[in-house]
């Protein structure tokens, strides 16, 4: 009876440990954020329809800025490409805005390498500005409440298992 | 399996999993350093690079037509591409290699000929020079964005790429730069030395 009651004592701590364990396990360069509501964010996309981030309530949104000079920008657009067909829209939306550039150059940039996004434009910088990404690229992680809970440290490749997982992970909770 | 041999088991998993994490703290310290350290110069050039447990940088020094056709590029006009051409653009990209927070902070660098400091033109240098080219607020955050930030907590396995300004220089000249440890930067200061620089001049 005492080894049993040892026995369920180490198996309940054991799967303590190892499901807080999983539960923080995020892909590298994703950080928590602290959960505070998320600025405003209304803008016109290359088609000159409005989105409101406030509208969006109920579901995840990936906002995520950059910008085609932006070196690592260019490399992580077509993983977004990728992943865009995978996504239901109604659990994981993505907003993608490009900082601060004319049409023009969005478009023939993302005719080629991500064809399927139609990006917000955020035509004077200035959304960008008061959103604060640590640098170009950024994605924020939104949560149905409108909080930010989750921030991508520079180019991630959003196509690859652990980022996609991760993802997908969160439009299903 | 009986019941002692099965918790046996059970108990070196978990200790398993936790030496995982001491490893990472080793690491962690290991990577900290307090004495300068110079990027070594090679044939009387001087090297752009420097690397070790805690950190790597690499300098790139934009020359009058890279700096030209990059804005120009982005839609600048000449005045302010006047204005740009003024000073010396110097871009280190900065990857911290350790397991806790390196900060990157403009402030606790230097840039020094001999004993004499000088001074770096911050993000408050602009504005005027921008209202003076008519320089639209679009192109005013593009540039911010090209910019190394003031300050940053970069976190394990970050980086981050910018470009910090000087008035231009024809002579050479050094950038210390120091870095802070620790998320409280109560950590041990690393410090990196970059002798010999010069403000690029376009390839004759």
């Amino acid at each position: 009876m005492h080894s049993q009651s040892i026995l369920a004592l180490t198996l309940g701590l054991a799967w303590l440990l190892l499901s807080s364990a999983a539960a923080v396990t995020l892909p590298k360069g994703i950080l928590k954020l602290d959960g505070r509501p998320a600025p405003p964010l209304v803008l016109q996309n290359m088609d000159g329809e409005r989105w409101d981030l406030s509208e969006s309530r109920g579901h995840w949104v990936l906002v995520h800025f950059w910008a085609t000079w932006c070196g690592p920008c260019r490399k992580e657009m077509p993983t977004l490409q990728a992943i865009l067909p995978q996504l239901d829209p109604k659990k994981m939306e993505l907003a993608i805005i490009n900082t601060a550039e004319s049409e023009d150059t969005v478009f023939s940039f993302l005719a080629a390498v991500a064809p399927d996004i139609v990006p917000l434009m955020d035509t004077d910088g200035q959304v960008t500005e008061r959103w604060q990404p640590r640098g170009l690229p950024a994605s924020f992680f939104v949560d149905p409440d409108g909080r930010l809970r989750y921030l991508a440290l520079g180019g991630r490749p959003w196509d690859t298992p652990p980022y996609l997982n991760f993802i997908k992970g969160l439009a299903n909770q | 399996m009986n019941t002692t041999r099965l918790m046996v088991l059970i108990w070196i998993v978990l200790l398993s999993w936790g030496t995982a994490g001491c490893n990472a703290q080793e690491n962690q310290s290991q990577g900290a350093q307090d004495a300068p350290r110079s990027a070594a110069k090679s044939e009387n050039k001087p090297n752009l690079r420097y690397e070790d447990d805690t950190l790597s940088v690499r300098i790139v020094m934009r020359t009058p037509d890279q700096l030209t056709a990059f804005y120009l590029g982005r839609g600048f006009n000449q005045a302010a591409i006047a204005h740009i051409l003024e000073t010396c653009f110097i871009t280190p990209i900065v990857h911290n290699k350790t397991f806790d927070v390196l900060w990157l902070r403009l402030d606790d660098w230097r840039f020094t000929r001999g004993d004499t400091p000088i001074p770096r033109l911050k993000r408050d240098y602009w504005p005027a020079h921008w209202t003076d080219a008519g320089l639209p607020l679009a192109h005013q955050a593009t540039f911010g964005w090209t910019l190394l930030p003031e300050e940053r907590d970069l976190r394990p396995d970050e980086g981050a790429g910018g470009s910090v300004v000087i008035p231009r220089q024809d002579r050479p000249f050094t950038l210390t730069m120091r870095f802070h440890t620790g998320a409280d930067k109560q950590g041990p200061v690393k410090t990196v030395v970059f002798e010999d620089l010069q403000c690029t001049a376009n390839p004759s």
